[in-house]
């Protein structure tokens, strides 16, 4: 039978494989570029060609080498995070420290710069993100380091010749909860997904709500797809009729989180 | 060095510049050619005209005071990273606790007036700040001992593969970067291409580069295109209408046949 990790172990692992993802999904993203099959990602380029343009730097160069300089950071924090975790892996704990370390000071500074920016280009949202996630490297680093690691085969107890039955039943009380759990979920959403998923590109009916005046409540899946044959629809029950405006309900005008997009059209009859 | 020493001044540097280009927000009002910044007056304003205090000079009260505590703030961190450099750890940790009481007791201030405005996204923003500020307070006092965290800065083995493995990763993403501005720069001025999705409604799938002059391009060239369209409408379509994270604009142009002036 395994033998389980100590809590200060696992915790170690998680912070250290959790921070090496964490950047190599972000260089990733840089190296990639763009929306494609299987990766969306996010455009840092339009984004930092745009912040550079809205202070007057309009070149693309300027751009580039700041994304350029943040993907440095990014990339020296990754394989600083991945040595500490294959340190660790290792047993070499003292290594990992130290290749941990470094990889929460290049993390700080990255997230230091960006800071900086939203300062300059006025992104407030962005500059509570970037501190968030400032403090959050700072604090799993000190939590790293207080984590005890795994002690060496010399150190560790034997464990008991005859293990207790009580911690295997609640397993398997847990896991039955959980398995009945998985399947009740798992059988109300593949439900949710025969009934609802047409809605993803079926037309919406117009409702009649005035002199000229339709309603178009849309389902939560609805996007572009169902708002052009909602339209190829209306206008093939409506002949007679040119749309003169569409106007969307705003925000505040909706039922907080049970509306989905809500719209009127407005329309005259064809001379 | 030592881990205490590098990660206090971590703490300190963002923290002074956090407080210190606050200021500079302030003292550069609206937008600038290099500096955008955050308009602050027009948001006091507005938060003041909500409570009937509509004179300018209530914003501008709130706003001095503000800024004036930015500014001591400032000023503390400044002192503190001062102290650091100096090796004077009790004047430090003197310097920075003032600059954290001071930095705690504003963003409170701003949490009292985020109630009384009923600005609940900002009273939560501001609750982060505090919590983070406190809690940077907590881990600069709990950096481990100088004689327990030295940072050796010889070379080995591992530091030279780390070197290696990181100059190539940014090479490789430097150049990837630079190949996909070259791609797509042109998408910050080129007209959008219009897809007539339903009889005389054309869709604009507008790219993450595109902006206001974009618009006028397109409109302009999608007019010069089709000489016998008369625009009806534009529509733009709401976010709800993007596959998420995907599009970044989506515009509808409704048109009609133009009618022949002259009746040939």
């Amino acid at each position: 039978m395994l033998k389980p990790l100590p809590t200060s172990v696992l915790v170690r692992y998680a912070i250290l494989a959790y921070w090496t993802l964490f950047w190599l999904f972000n260089l990733i993203d840089k190296v990639v570029g763009g929306a494609h099959f299987l990766w969306v990602g996010r455009d840092r380029f339009a984004q930092f060609q745009k912040y550079f343009d809205s202070v007057g730097l309009d070149s693309p160069h300027v751009a580039n080498a700041a994304l350029a300089f943040a993907g440095a950071l990014e990339a020296f924090a990754f394989v600083c995070f991945a040595a500490a975790l294959g340190a660790e892996w290792k047993g070499h704990h003292a290594s990992a420290r130290r290749w941990s370390f470094f990889g929460t000071l290049l993390t700080l500074g990255t997230f230091t710069f960006f800071s900086i920016g939203d300062h300059w280009f006025g992104d407030r949202f962005e500059l509570l993100e970037h501190t968030l996630f400032w403090f959050i490297s700072l604090a799993s680093w000190l939590i790293f380091i207080r984590m005890k690691p795994a002690a060496s085969p010399a150190q560790k107890t034997p464990s008991p010749s005859t293990p207790s039955r009580a911690p295997q039943m609640r397993f398997g009380m847990t896991g039955a909860i959980a398995a009945v759990l998985v399947a009740v979920t798992a059988t109300a959403i593949f439900r949710n997904n025969t009934s609802d998923f047409p809605l993803r590109s079926a037309a919406v009916s117009a409702e009649p709500v005035g002199d000229h005046l339709y309603k178009v409540a849309f389902p939560f899946l609805g996007g572009s797809t169902v708002f052009e044959n909602t339209l190829a629809e209306f206008k093939a029950a409506h002949p007679k009729e040119a749309i003169q405006h569409i106007y969307t309900v705003p925000n505040p005008l909706r039922l907080k989180k049970a509306d989905a997009l809500v719209f009127y059209i407005i329309t005259e009859d064809k001379p | 060095m030592t881990e205490r020493a590098l990660l206090r001044s971590a703490i300190l540097i963002f923290w002074t510049f956090f407080w210190g280009l606050s200021v500079v927000d302030k003292v550069i009002p609206d937008v600038q050619f290099l500096w955008v910044g955050k308009d602050f007056f027009a948001l006091f304003i507005k938060f003041f005209a909500s409570l009937g205090l509509k004179d300018p000079l209530f914003a501008t009260f709130a706003l001095a005071g503000v800024s004036g505590l930015e500014a001591v703030n400032f000023a503390l961190y400044l002192t503190a990273l001062l102290s650091l450099r100096k090796d004077d750890e009790t004047l430090t940790d003197t310097w920075f606790f003032r600059a954290i009481l001071s930095s705690v007791a504003l963003f409170s201030l701003f949490s009292i007036a985020d109630q009384v405005f009923g600005d609940r996204f900002q009273l939560l923003e501001h609750g982060l700040f505090w919590l983070v500020l406190i809690a940077s307070w907590m881990a600069f006092k709990h950096t481990p001992p100088a004689e327990i965290g030295s940072v050796s800065w010889s070379p080995t083995s591992a530091g030279r593969r780390v070197l290696i493995s990181g100059g190539v990763l940014t090479a490789l993403t430097a150049a990837s970067i630079w190949n996909f501005s070259e791609a797509t720069f042109a998408q910050a001025s080129e007209p959008v291409a219009g897809e007539e999705v339903v009889e005389g409604v054309y869709k604009f799938d507008f790219p993450f580069l595109a902006d206001k002059r974009v618009w006028e391009t397109t409109v302009n060239t999608f007019m010069a295109d089709h000489p016998e369209l008369k625009v009806r409408y534009i529509y733009t379509g709401p976010s709800e209408l993007n596959t998420k994270k995907k599009t970044h604009l989506l515009l509808y142009v409704f048109t009609e046949a133009r009618q022949n002036q002259r009746g040939i």
